[in-house]
């Protein structure tokens, strides 16, 4: 089975944000929850980096450790799932969460929040595949009819990637090869314990 | 954090309860019209409605599982760059946005506004019916009534006050097949005053460039971009205007270790990936240029070759630079003397090179100069007409280039025709309609050779007194179909001008700033909204920055008693009875003009810009063949039955009748390639000589002709003359005798004015250009400075430079007086630069786009950029104590205007520079106007307009305005 | 909140630092000519900002000011101390504790009332007190159990319960945690108003600890002089407002997540209270040992409210005396009370 992951170009990436609206519009994602967002590192400086994070997907995630009901999964694709049936929305994946990915919609009393919500890698959740009840929780199911996540298909200038962490990382690999530079697989040592050598 | 948030659960109980009627019948159109009817009044349920405090409608349009996809194709209605779309429809419904793989354009990408065009369809922030104020208020009316009040108004304004009374606004966001009915429309009506985005956009490249070279538009492609060495952006910032173009430029700069130049007043993300960034003060582009040019005469950098063949006149664009010492340019634009030096070695001599520009050049009132100097500098290093060179100019919106080539424009008909009585035959030729009918529609038959009022001015021709304005009367009625309010400079006196008119028309898919602004200003009746399609919602073609035609399908029909531009452009000229005239060779359908027709007409007059071979029937087998075409040179491969050996889009001149299968332009003035592969020399457009030096190209020639040398454009006469008038048709020959008649002189009949296309045919069959073989011009006669100078905008805070370097002397320009000059002797004399000290600058957003109406109704945007902020420099704020996210005032130095904004403190900005985006609008002086939108059509963002603090400043070639460099104060709230 | 404006302060700086060493390089390497166009040397470089900073920053525009941090590594070691390092410690304390006591209750038995019942009782505590201490008491169990769950639930209850069940009632418990924390703070705060001035160093507190309060005299027959409270009650009384101070604040800062403070801040709020929660679980367990089982006669001090005059002479003999010496008599026989236990 594939590794799927998460690749960043910041050598490529213009902080256009086609990746937080395409998931906006693949998942009807509410406002105020941003499954994915791009930050700029160095802003207005020589230097200046953007870098497009969501969940990456961790190996041995953080959040599924941490969460006192253990509603996290991970598939075969070793893409790390929650169930929102089961969370409680207690917030402790956020604290755990080195790229803050969990996202809680807020309700109620104090900071009791509501279900947590994140990036799916586009698989959705527990629910059978691609069905209404599905959707209305976890959204779009493209990893079940055999597409990517859209936020790395839509990238305007294809420095996201997404896919088996092989490929997308040989891919990476040749461009750097190619261009002679790369700022480096953002966030693949906390997430995945491994960098890209070129 | 400002934003909050409701509950998930909530909505998701909500969505069950949803999915649980679903159930029992799946989602069809009806039960989607009924939903969204729900979801919006769950937003105006909130009432006062506040920023941050947006709460989720319900998803209206979830995918359908089990329900059949049909795949739909249409271009993204944003930028220029010309995004396929593509839709996936369910039961009528849009319910899912797939990537485009198959567009050598965009492969799959799209930006912020591209991935969520979804949402602008579905947008509950749209207006559904048409309004219209009574007594100040705005109330729903109906279509019928709509069209008969309007109407009634405007024949009654045009009997009082004449035709030229009458303002009409179109748009870039109209397809070409809008476009042209817009335009004929208005010429019909009998007035030039009409005109489109393109004023304020790149007017001054068309002028400039087309002064230069024959055609004012891109000349390669985003495309051919990967094939340059080095790409210098001056001007323009893809990355946030053109994220997708970006793609071509970060790729070619990866596969060819290619420069990359950024040259910016403002460190922006495209500065971020440069090689090399130039920080320069706003309004100093000439100068730099120029001071680029003195390292490459200096060294002898230039293609002396290329010079002698191809360009007119560089020996005194020579002389000019010679002034532009090291030390000048430093002194002007700030920039270090060793920077520009290598700058200007890079670009000469590391070729191809390609120098791109948007907004950064044009919006000034020097900004057909600046783009005349950025073309000379192309011309100088021979970087014009191959793979990965040229002047790649970025257009702002999906169809500016084709709403300008057809003519939106206070300066022309269709296609670069002009206004002359020659013209006006043309079209009447082309129309059907004697062209005393033409003449006998205006007031007099000079007005209607003489250029309209530019858009940028239209409140100073309500304004003004009459005796001021160059026509019978000042202007009473608009009627602004697509086209925003807060993009235009002086706000402030473009409300006064609203105050002023006696009919507002307003046809958009949103109310925009006209409704805000219009009960702004007082007004109670006479004001309309007219609900209009998105161009998701009707079918049409429209022109790419590299002039490549797509043909966009409907994805859905209107929700609601939205209508599509053609069809308010029907039921308008049936109400003022031009219907029969406008649609004389149109089918209607209903009240629908098909627009399969409206570009056929096109086809059949637009010989002048190669518009004439691009039917539909070849621009939907492209967009069918779309995974054919190649990534870097956008051609097909030959052997193909459908687009053998097209260029993608047909990108114009696409000469000849569709049957002769001309594949389009793709690299312009290319003379390596035979012109029926797409090659062609600069156009001969100018004359054959002037003062005993000829103007026409020597020893240079497109591959394959048999005319080995300059030639001028070919007529009647040309062809009798080599002989090969014999190769016509004797079907040709009857159409070129029936118009030689007309003229008089069989022989003048010409390339652009033959309808049967018989000598442009005749001339492509022996190799040679249709527009003749001429030389470029560094020197251009006709225009103020025939070789650009250096001019300090009208708002400088180097007032020490006015003196040697003033702006272009007050003159009358298009009907109004421009004064410019004595605006900026008082600005000096009144010491403006000492209160005022901090130079502003305005530029784009990559979440919103122009106005901003429609993108700030889009939820996904809206959500990504709450507040109107201006940049401000570190050191600035830090003098001001200004912090980061705090508001401020940003006061102008006109009209005694202010705004209330974020302030946004960082180093894009240099000290003494700020910069506002000029997307929003809402917000006047402090005040949120929230409440003077319709019910329910507020878009979710309000701000100030960064146009309400920018000032007076008119190019004197085409009228635009000059919202890049001005002068403003900013202090802490 | 000072500390972690400070810190901000001080990351901010570091922040500048680095990159006025970045840029102080960058021209030297720009006089060359590089061979190839690379813009990512001047760049900013993951491994540099988070070696130099902890963690990476930067700027979003949206208004969420939890979104500009990119990455905090720092996730990782809370993901290791709440999966490792606080169900062990956790376990660690309470299991300890429970043993320690029982251990101590093999040894020592019951502390009995020497002298035996005198029949007489003498009012301890008043009915607001007790109200007092029985409400934050229940608070207190109550978020106890709700705490644990967090960190024991899902290993030992969830296996018997099943994933649906234990959510359910993890939301519930959740609620509860929430709601009780309130009554708990006010607990504490008003416990501390009521009791602090019986609970100040005297100067029994010293003989107290150095016979260790007659806890370890098998004999029965160690009694220290005491005031109301003696050291060890004073101790329960100041973990419990220290403790309880910890928990309260550190439970603000979760009850309104990122008002006051980063990610990082959140994490050290989460180890706080975390740490200081089972500490105090075990204080407790050890409070309520020792006032039911642990002790004869210590339990209708909170009961009824009155204890047998004995038991109070025998551990708070000053107390005694000071109460008869202000009523100027032996208090009247209380014949209403309860018998003891």
């Amino acid at each position: 089975m594939a590794r799927m992951k998460f690749l960043c170009d910041a050598e490529r990436c213009i902080e256009c944000n086609a990746c937080v609206t395409a998931c906006k519009n693949e998942h009807d994602v509410p406002w105020g929850i941003n499954r994915r967002r791009v930050v700029t590192i160095n802003d207005g400086k020589p230097g200046e980096r953007s870098v497009s994070m969501a969940c990456m997907h961790c190996t041995d995630a953080p959040c599924a450790a941490v969460c006192p009901v253990d509603c996290f999964y991970t598939t075969a694709d070793a893409v790390v799932l929650h169930s929102k049936d089961l969370c409680i929305g207690c917030g402790y994946c956020f604290y755990a969460c080195p790229f803050g990915a969990p996202q809680y919609p807020r309700v109620g009393n104090f900071g009791s929040r509501g279900k947590m919500d994140k990036c799916t890698f586009c698989a959705a959740g527990p629910e059978g595949d691609s069905t209404e009840v599905e959707y209305a929780k976890y959204g779009a199911n493209r990893l079940a009819e055999g597409k990517l996540p859209l936020c790395a298909e839509m990238c305007s200038t294809k420095s996201l990637l997404a896919g088996d962490g092989v490929i997308i990382a040989a891919i990476y690999k040749e461009r750097v090869t190619q261009r002679g530079y790369g700022s480096g697989a953002w966030g693949w040592q906390t997430a995945y314990r491994e960098t890209v050598d070129v | 954090m400002l934003t909050k948030r409701k509950d998930r659960q909530a909505s998701r109980t909500h969505l069950q309860t949803l999915t649980g009627g679903m159930a029992a019948a799946p989602l069809d159109r009806r039960t989607f019209l009924r939903r969204s009817g729900l979801v919006a009044g769950g937003l105006a349920a909130l009432g006062s409605f506040q920023l941050g405090t947006v709460k989720k409608a319900a998803a209206i349009s979830p995918p359908q599982p089990g329900v059949p996809i049909e795949l739909k194709k249409s271009i993204c209605t944003h930028c220029s760059v010309g995004c396929t779309v593509t839709a996936e429809v369910q039961n009528g419904v849009w319910t899912g946005q797939e990537p485009s793989w198959d567009s050598p354009f965009n492969r799959g990408s799209h930006c912020a506004k591209g991935a969520s065009v979804r949402e602008l369809v579905h947008s509950d922030r749209r207006l559904r019916y048409p309004m219209k104020l009574v007594d100040g208020r705005w109330e729903r009316t109906s279509w019928e009534e709509a069209i008969n009040g309007i109407g009634d108004k405007l024949l009654e304004i045009r009997e009082k006050s004449g035709p030229e009374s009458t303002y009409w606004m179109g748009s870039a966001k109209f397809s070409n097949e809008g476009t042209y009915l817009f335009r004929k429309l208005a010429a019909l009506w009998g007035t030039n005053n009409q005109d489109h985005q393109a004023r304020i956009c790149h007017s001054t490249t068309v002028a400039g460039v087309a002064n230069t070279w024959g055609y004012g538009a891109m000349t390669n492609s985003y495309n051919d971009i990967r094939n340059s060495k080095t790409m210098l952006v001056l001007g323009g910032n893809p990355a946030e205007a053109h994220p997708v173009a970006m793609q071509h430029l970060l790729e070619g700069k990866e596969l060819n270790n290619a420069n990359f130049i950024v040259m910016d007043p403002r460190f922006t993300r495209t500065a971020a990936h440069a090689t090399e960034y130039v920080r320069f003060r706003s309004g100093t582009d000439i100068a730099l240029i120029w001071g680029m040019l003195w390292h490459i005469f200096e060294n002898g950098w230039e293609d002396k070759e290329f010079i002698t063949q191809r360009v007119y006149g560089m020996d005194e664009v020579r002389k000019e630079v010679a002034k532009y010492t090291p030390d000048e340019v430093e002194m002007i634009t700030g920039v270090p003397g060793e920077q520009l030096k290598r700058v200007a070695e890079t670009f000469a001599t590391q070729k191809p090179s390609t120098i791109i520009w948007c907004m950064g050049q044009t919006h000034h009132t020097v900004g057909t100069a600046n783009t005349r100097a950025s073309c000379i500098l192309c011309l100088a290093t021979g970087n014009i007409g191959k793979p990965g060179t040229g002047a790649n100019i970025f257009r702002g919106h999906d169809n500016v280039q084709g709403a300008t080539d057809i003519g939106l424009d206070v300066v022309t008909l269709p296609f670069y025709y002009g206004l002359t009585e020659g013209a006006w035959k043309h079209w009447g030729r082309v129309w059907e309609i004697p062209y005393e009918d033409l003449v006998g529609q205006f007031s007099s038959k000079e007005l209607m050779e003489t250029p309209g009022i530019p858009l940028t001015r239209w409140f100073d021709s309500v304004s003004l007194p009459k005796e001021d304005v160059g026509q019978p009367d000042v202007v009473r009625s608009m009627f602004v179909q697509g086209h925003a309010s807060n993009s235009i400079t002086r706000i402030p006196e473009s409300i006064k001008g609203l105050a002023g008119l006696e009919l507002l028309v307003v046809a958009d898919p949103h109310p925009t700033t006209w409704a805000s602004l219009a009960v702004q200003a007082g007004r109670k009746d006479n004001t309309y909204l007219l609900p209009v399609c998105t161009q998701f919602e009707t079918s049409g073609s429209r022109v790419a920055s590299n002039r490549s035609i797509q043909w966009g399908e409907q994805i859905v029909p209107p929700s609601f008693e939205q209508k599509d531009d053609y069809q308010v452009l029907y039921l308008l000229s049936q109400k003022l009875g031009l219907a029969e005239w406008m649609f004389k060779n149109i089918a209607v359908e209903g009240d629908r003009p098909v627009p399969e027709d409206v570009l056929r007409e096109m086809n059949r007059g637009g010989w002048s810009t190669g518009y004439c071979g691009q039917s539909p029937e070849r621009l939907k087998a492209h967009m069918r063949n779309q995974h054919k075409f190649d990534l870097l040179t956008l051609r097909a491969p030959k052997d193909d039955p459908e687009v053998g050996g097209d260029y993608y889009g047909l990108p114009w001149p696409c000469w000849g009748k569709p049957e002769l299968r001309h594949p389009g332009t793709a690299n312009l003035y290319s003379t390596g390639l035979n012109v029926m592969d797409g090659g062609s020399p600069f156009r001969a457009r100018f004359g054959v000589e002037r003062n005993g030096e000829t103007l026409l190209a020597e020893g240079s020639y497109t591959e394959g002709s048999e005319l080995t040398d300059g030639y001028p454009e070919f007529t009647m006469a040309v062809l009798q003359k080599l002989g090969w008038d014999r190769d016509l048709t004797p079907e040709e020959l009857g159409i070129i005798q029936a118009i030689g008649d007309d003229m008089g002189d069989i022989g003048k009949v010409s390339w652009s004015t033959d309808l049967s296309g018989g000598i442009q045919r005749v001339a492509l069959s022996h190799g040679c250009h249709p527009y003749g073989n001429g030389k470029a011009r560094a020197l251009a006669w006709n225009l103020p400075d025939p070789v650009p100078i250096h001019r300090e905008p009208i708002y400088t805070p180097r007032v020490d430079l006015v003196a040697k370097y003033p702006t272009y002397p007050d003159a009358k320009q298009f009907r109004l007086p421009n004064i410019g000059f004595s605006v900026q002797k008082a600005a000096v004399d009144n010491g403006t630069a000492k209160s005022f000290p901090i130079i502003l600058t305005t530029g784009r957003l990559v979440e919103y786009e122009g106005g901003g109406e429609e993108t700030r109704s889009n939820r996904w945007l809206a959500e990504l950029q709450q507040d109107m902020f201006v940049e401000i420099n570190v050191d600035d704020a830090a003098e001001r104590g200004i912090s980061d996210g705090g508001w401020v005032w940003v006061n102008g130095a006109e009209n005694d205007v202010k705004a209330k904004v974020k302030a946004l403190v960082t180093e894009r900005v240099g000290k003494g520079v700020a910069f506002m985006p000029f997307h929003f609008g809402g917000w006047f002086r402090g005040e949120d106007l929230r409440a003077n939108y319709p019910e329910g059509t507020d878009p979710y963002v309000l701000g100030e307009s960064a146009n309400s603090i920018t000032t007076y400043g008119y190019d004197p070639v085409t009228g635009m305005q000059e919202p890049k460099v001005t002068l403003c104060q900013i202090a802490a709230v | 909140m000072r500390i972690w404006s400070l810190y901000r302060l001080i990351s901010a700086a570091v922040a500048a630092f680095i990159l006025a060493f970045v840029l102080s390089m960058a021209p030297a390497g720009a006089q060359e000519r590089p061979a190839v166009n690379n813009p990512g040397a001047q760049g900013v470089s993951e491994q540099q900002l988070l070696d130099e900073l902890g963690k990476i920053q930067g700027r979003v525009s949206i208004p969420d000011r939890k979104a500009t941090t990119l990455q905090q590594p720092q996730g990782r070691d809370y993901q290791t101390f709440e999966r490792t390092a606080l169900p062990w410690v956790g376990a660690f304390i309470i299991v300890g504790t429970v043993l320690s006591i029982a251990l101590f209750y093999l040894i020592r038995g019951r502390i009995r009332t020497q002298a035996g019942e005198s029949g007489q009782k003498i009012l301890r505590f008043n009915a607001l007190e007790r109200l007092l201490h029985w409400t934050t008491a229940t608070a207190f169990i109550v978020l106890a159990i709700t705490g644990l769950n967090l960190i024991f639930g899902k290993r030992l209850l969830m296996p018997l319960i099943g994933p649906e069940a234990f959510s359910s009632w993890s939301i519930w418990a959740k609620y509860a945690h929430h709601f009780v924390s309130w009554a708990f703070m006010l607990g504490v705060v008003l416990m501390l108003l009521t009791w602090i001035r019986h609970n100040l160093p005297d100067r029994y507190d010293a003989k107290w600890l150095k016979s260790a309060g007659g806890f370890f005299d098998r004999s029965n027959r160690t009694h220290v002089p005491a005031g109301r409270f003696n050291t060890g009650q004073k101790l329960i009384f100041w973990s419990v407002v220290v403790g309880g101070t910890a928990l309260s604040v550190s439970g603000i800062f979760m009850l309104f997540p990122f008002s006051f403070t980063d990610v990082n801040g959140m994490q050290t709020a989460q180890y706080v209270h975390a740490i200081v929660g089972l500490i105090m679980i075990a204080v407790i367990i050890g409070h309520i040992y020792i006032g039911t089982l642990g002790m004869e006669g210590a339990y209708p001090a909170m009961g009824s409210g009155s204890v047998d005059l004995n038991w109070a002479k025998e551990h708070h003999s000053a107390w005694v005396e000071e109460q008869q010496g202000k009523t100027g008599a032996r208090p009247p026989p209380h014949t209403a009370a309860e018998p003891a236990e």
